[in-house]
């Protein structure tokens, strides 16, 4: 329950240039080893040996992703990955990739362009619908009269007041004649003399006009007919264009499969590019590795290695800790908390990995907060149903179902019923008192145990100080004691002496005088925030402490939604009562499911985690061959 | 907005205001030395700039998120429609980006080059710019544009190019007026007081753009008056729709001069280089904005002043540091600037 992140080494690799490439697919193969970039020159080592390949490599992959968007069939992810892949392969695949992508994204312009024909030609055959009621020779609209000139069309309806604007210094007139999805139908009309300016501006506007052909004298319908094949010819050729493109793809699937294969070979080296350094042939690369794994990953090197290398390995020192990754130890039990975890942070080098006592902590609080047998069974079921696609659900409800049964049984409730099961110990209800009392007390022993690993935590780091006398330190830990010493002393023998008050101002004091060493500023400035925040720290501690008297309010609240649930059933025939019943008991499972398992995530987050965890870690995320 | 917002708000914009640095200071400037110029900088705004900024945060970077981290603190107490209007004029930053990308890659520039055109916005970015770096030519990369919240700039940009070629002026006038269209249109959101306190804002700008593009459509380009007159964007404070039709009919600068209203035409008498022109229609759009800031009326129009100001100081900065670190002479940057020399 008190793990923390595994023990880190740091890896110093000296090699020649040759062998790097073997050793970061050595290394991204064991996948233990979280790149460290190099901090200082002081070895001399200015280059970046790696940085041409990734250059290419960048290139190549970006290319490769561009196409594969288009592939209907995956590629073939079943590839040893393991051999060398060297800079003139992937120049020489690079370009292959750059010729075959040129003419993906020509297919793809022509059928861009292609589209946008289609929707101008559905805007004009939509536009000629409107015409299609009137008895009119559209011939006219293509011939060009001596003084008159005709065009009907679509334009942006955007466009349309700065158009007609326009089109009357041109002395052409423009009448909208119906409007739709923003774009407008429109005719235009007016001298032919200046016809030239017209069409410059109309081209501008967007304008796309109902080409009448040369041969056509009939109605609206048989332009129509005309309109619908053009449609035809546009879909056919839309389709023939996708054909171009899964036919040019399916003829390249063995470039784009060797592709994949040395993109996916090619990955380790090329990721170190700025964490490799070199000069002169020699190369040097840095690291954090688990320490239990050094001597595997010596073998390994030596084994795969050509040439002579040196490797050491040495222990992280505490001007490190706040770099060092954090490698976590698996569990599939705590692999759901340990997710929750991490959305709040992730634990610090040196910091307790607080999963175990999350998840205990967690369960303990739901089961007491939606106690009921019914329910908890329930919960149980549905979790389980959710296993094939979110396991990290039925985890946690099958934890917090049983949680919830084990409580039912405390209560005495089976789906809000109190009086079928005997409870161990009583129902909430019976004696609300007792079990709000047992929330503080609760919220005091989650409080206690939060402030110790804080005080662990600070000395684990290096940080004496904040351990023995800051507010979440061993004075802060005093000062919680005394006020809960105070409070029982006041409310149980009604007695509040000079002791109670010296033991709460001497840590309280402790507290305060830290606070000024460490503050800066003026002389007012550090009075106030001393101030403030010695009061604030009080007001944290109760409020932390009473904020977990949610836990009672929420077993009440169980209770008494059961309680109104049968009120309301009570009032029904034996049919209503029934589906009443059933109905109430899912709203509670459902609502009050949800809100019970937030609020318990809110005491963990705020009331919890805030005292001890930093979260500011860094994950632990090795070189390795992805897949 | 509740009482507690208004008098916040005033206070923080009249403490931004405060630290703005004035025009005949920003003209001072150009006779220092670089290091000279962040410590003064520093001096009149509060904000300590670090010249030996990394690559990955070079000093043109950390000014413009500087001033967008400000912004962002300004407009925090508008909510609804007024915050979409501030959102979508910060935008304009973004649009130096895009420009750049556009440009860069219809002229055949190096990706590498190109980026480091580019400022970094943090998270207020919106243009996948590494993918777009990544494309291969430029349809490529129109098409990617085309996903992201600029499609309907970058359609009009498209359309230009295939029109015109690669007028990198044309393509950026394009651009421009895209925007202020759009941004027009946001303000029909706002209250109509707002709303007509942010156009008197807005007019200055767009009265800029209007007549410095209608003139050189008209005379650079020799568009006909229609296209110049279609390819103006919004109209602002003094000219109109029925003023820029008469202006586009004429036939030489002097004519449209002559015929401008005031106080433009006061403005602009004698000049007739079209370079001089948009830096005396600058001065005279950001004079709107500075009255505007320091009228204690409308907040809105004062927010919205004050970030045509800033971004005012920004580009000035900008431009200075880049030629204080290319050596360019003082004279040549004063041009750059837009300085009277």
């Amino acid at each position: 329950m008190w793990q923390t992140p595994l023990a880190m080494e740091k890896v110093s690799l000296y090699m020649v240039d040759e062998d790097a490439q073997q050793a970061a697919m050595t290394l991204a193969r064991m996948a233990v080893m979280h790149p460290l970039e190099a901090q200082t020159n002081d070895r001399g080592l200015q280059d970046y040996p790696a940085a041409p390949y990734f250059s290419v490599y960048h290139e190549l992959n970006s290319r490769f992703g561009k196409i594969a968007a288009y592939l209907k069939a995956p590629i073939n992810q079943a590839v040893a990955a393991t051999g060398i892949v060297t800079l003139d392969e992937l120049q020489s695949l690079d370009e292959q990739l750059k010729e075959l992508w040129a003419r993906v994204s020509e297919l793809e312009e022509q059928t861009r362009r292609q589209n946008e024909k289609m929707i101008i030609t559905r805007q004009l055959s939509s536009s000629l619908q409107k015409f299609a009621s009137l008895d009119l020779d559209l011939s006219r609209l293509r011939r060009r009269g001596r003084f008159l000139r005709i065009a009907v069309g679509t334009v942006p309806a955007v466009n349309f007041d700065q158009l007609k604007r326009a089109l009357s210094l041109t002395n052409f007139m423009i009448n909208r004649f119906y409007s739709s999805e923003g774009i407008d139908h429109v005719v235009v009309f007016g001298s032919s003399q200046q016809q030239e300016d017209m069409h410059d501006v109309l081209d501008s506007a967007d304008f796309r006009g109902l080409n009448v052909p040369q041969e056509f004298s009939g109605s609206p319908s048989q332009l129509q007919a005309d309109l619908n094949r053009q449609i035809e010819q546009e879909i056919k050729a839309l389709n023939e264009l996708k054909d171009k493109l899964t036919e040019l793809l399916s003829s390249h699937m063995p470039v784009l499969q060797n592709a994949h294969d040395l993109l996916l070979q090619a990955g380790p080296y090329a990721s170190l590019a700025t964490v490799l350094r070199g000069k002169g042939g020699l190369v040097f690369l840095q690291g954090w590795v688990p320490a239990q794994r050094d001597q595997e990953i010596r073998k390994e090197l030596e084994r795969d290695l050509k040439f002579p290398f040196h490797v050491e390995f040495s222990a992280p020192e505490q001007k490190d800790f706040d770099v060092v990754p954090s490698l976590l130890k698996k569990s599939w039990l705590l692999k759901p908390f340990q997710a929750l975890v991490r959305n709040f942070g992730i634990p610090s080098y040196r910091e307790v990995d607080p999963s175990g006592l999350f998840a205990l902590s967690y369960i303990l609080m739901f089961g007491m907060m939606f106690g009921d047998i019914g329910h908890g069974a329930v919960i149980v079921l549905a979790s389980l149903l959710l296993w094939k696609r979110f396991p990290g659900v039925t985890i946690v409800g099958v934890l917090a179902g049983f949680s919830s049964i084990f409580f039912g049984f405390v209560y005495g409730s089976l789906f809000g019923y109190e009086h079928v099961v005997p409870p161990l110990w009583m129902s909430p209800m019976h004696d609300p008192i007792k079990i709000l009392l047992v929330a503080v007390l609760w919220g005091a022993g989650f409080i206690l145990i939060a402030n110790l690993l804080a005080i662990r935590n600070y000395i684990a780091s290096g940080l004496p100080e904040q351990a023995l006398f800051s507010g979440k330190g061993v004075a802060g830990l005093c000062f919680y004691l005394a006020a809960i010493n105070a409070s029982y002393q006041l409310f149980a023998n009604n007695r509040f002496s000079w002791l109670e008050g010296l033991l709460l101002l001497l840590p309280m004091a402790v507290i305060l005088q830290f606070q000024w060493r460490q503050a800066s500023g003026g002389l007012m400035e550090r009075v106030l925030v001393v101030l403030i925040e010695g009061l604030e720290h009080i007001i944290s501690n109760v409020s932390g402490t009473l904020s977990f008297l949610r836990v009672a309010a929420f077993s009440l609240n169980h209770v008494a939604l059961a309680a109104a649930v049968f009120a309301i059933a009570g009032m029904m025939d034996a049919l209503g009562h029934g589906i009443t019943v059933v109905l109430g008991n899912i709203f509670i499972i459902v609502l009050e499911g949800a809100i019970v398992a937030i609020q318990c995530l809110r005491l963990e987050y705020y009331e919890g985690f805030s005292r001890f965890f930093s979260g500011k870690g860094k994950a632990f995320e090795p070189l390795k061959i992805e897949t | 907005m509740s009482e507690y917002s208004s008098e916040y708000l005033n206070t923080r914009l009249s403490i931004y205001a405060s630290r703005l640095i004035g025009f005949e200071q920003l003209v001072k400037f150009i006779q220092y030395d670089l290091e000279r110029i962040i410590a003064e900088v520093g001096e009149l705004t509060g904000h300590y700039y670090q010249l030996d900024g990394t690559k990955l945060n070079p000093i043109e970077s950390q000014l413009t998120n500087r001033a967008i981290d400000d912004f962002l603190i300004l407009i925090r107490p508008f909510s609804g429609s007024e915050r979409r209007f501030f959102y979508f004029a910060i935008r304009w930053f973004e649009l130096a980006n895009l420009k750049a990308l556009i440009r860069g890659k219809f002229s055949g520039i190096e990706s590498l080059k190109i980026e480091q055109e580019l400022i970094d916005l943090g998270h207020f970015a919106d243009l996948p710019v590494k993918k777009l770096l990544e494309t291969d030519d430029p349809y490529e990369m129109l098409r990617l544009l085309e996903t992201t919240p600029y499609a309907g700039i970058v359609r009009q940009a498209r359309r230009m190019y295939e029109e015109h070629g690669n007028d990198l002026f044309l393509l950026d006038a394009t651009i421009d007026r895209s925007f202020f269209i759009d941004l027009n249109q946001r303000t029909r959101f706002l209250q109509d007081e707002d709303a007509q306190y942010i156009r008197q804002v807005m007019g200055g700008l767009l009265d800029r753009f209007n007549l410095l593009w209608l003139l050189r459509y008209r005379f650079s380009y020799g568009l006909s008056a229609a296209k110049s007159f279609y390819l103006l964007t919004t109209t602002g404070n003094k000219l109109y729709s029925s003023e820029l039709m008469r202006l586009a009919k004429m036939d030489d600068i002097e004519e449209v001069v002559a015929a401008l209203p005031d106080p433009y035409r006061d403005l602009l008498a004698n000049i007739r280089v079209i370079a001089d022109m948009e830096t005396v229609m600058e001065y005279h759009s950001l004079s709107i904005a500075a009255d505007a800031l320091h009228r204690k009326s409308n907040l809105l129009s004062r927010s919205f002043a004050y970030i045509l100001l800033r971004e005012a100081e920004v580009r000035f900065l900008q431009a200075l540091i880049k030629g204080k670190q290319l050596e360019f002479d003082p004279e040549l940057i004063k041009q750059a600037v837009g300085a009277p020399s």
